[in-house]
């Protein structure tokens, strides 16, 4: 398998809307919360990210019956949660060699 | 502070602002009216948000100019032109052949009607030290940029595979 990393920001808005759909001061709230309060999005970076997801298929936006312009609601697609899989997949290998490596040069 | 934010939303493209500008506002509003009491919390917070407006907007202009062919940015996840490192010390060479070739031209019209150059040598160095220099700062901001290692994406086969159908499956 190929390797890819995502930024910390994005996979942590990728993994916020793993959980459920959220809009966009959820998504901030989750994001710290997840993080332990480490990593604080601004709406600048948090909107910069969402675009590039919503261009590239990763999330789309909730159709409701009432939109309001000022309150969106976004999800992942099939194809983010794939990517998301993936890299989590790929995080979990690096542990698991990191773990390995570390016990060798204790041993 | 909400007039400020507003007035810096006008820094990004009118199409990006069109799109996420109230959706910007409202949580820009929100995440302002649950702040704590605490001046520092607050420092930290409108100078969180100001940074992030500006490099967004700043974002988004490079995106809206040179989106889709160059790569600008760590989140950027589409399938990239890369600059090939070798150009940069091509064009250098070509650019220093050009100066030397105007610079003697001018030294030879200098004999007659007197040189317009001060010095061969000095604007030949000056001008290659500028050209070092650009060349070092963009490779310098397009690294930084691309640390995150998203535009490997384009590699993996599941991507690929998936573009274009918007990932249904």
């Amino acid at each position: 398998m190929e390797t890819f990393a995502l930024s910390e920001p994005v996979l942590l808005v990728l993994l916020s809307l793993a959980e459920q759909p959220r809009h966009g001061y959820s998504m901030l709230k989750d994001v710290e919360s997840m993080s332990g309060g480490r990593v604080l999005l601004s709406t600048g970076t948090l909107y910069g990210a969402l675009q590039r997801l919503l261009d590239h298929g990763w999330i789309e936006r909730v159709e409701e019956d009432n939109p309001a312009r000022d309150r969106r609601t976004y999800k992942l697609t099939s194809r983010g949660r794939r990517n998301l899989q993936m890299e989590i997949e790929r995080m979990r290998h690096l542990t698991k060699l990191a773990a390995l490596r570390t016990a060798r040069k204790e041993a | 502070m909400i007039t400020v934010y507003c007035w810096l939303l006008c820094l990004y493209p009118g199409s990006y602002r069109h799109e996420f500008g109230e959706e910007m506002t409202s949580v820009f509003r929100e995440a302002r009216s649950a702040l704590p009491p605490a001046l520092p919390a607050k420092i930290s917070f409108y100078g969180r948000e100001f940074c992030g407006l500006l490099s967004g907007a700043l974002y988004a202009h490079f995106d809206r100019l040179f989106d889709p062919a160059i790569p600008f940015r760590r989140l950027d996840m589409r399938s990239q032109f890369r600059f090939p490192r070798s150009t940069v010390f091509l064009m250098l060479v070509i650019f220093a052949g050009i100066v030397l070739t105007i610079a003697k031209a001018s030294s030879i019209v200098g004999d007659t009607s007197g040189s317009v150059w001060p010095s061969l040598v000095s604007v030949m160095v000056l001008m290659l030290l500028g050209m070092c220099t650009a060349a070092a700062v963009v490779v310098g901001i397009l690294h930084s940029l691309r640390r995150g290692g998203i535009h490997r994406l384009e590699n993996l086969p599941g991507h690929m595979d998936s573009a274009g159908s918007n990932g249904e499956r």
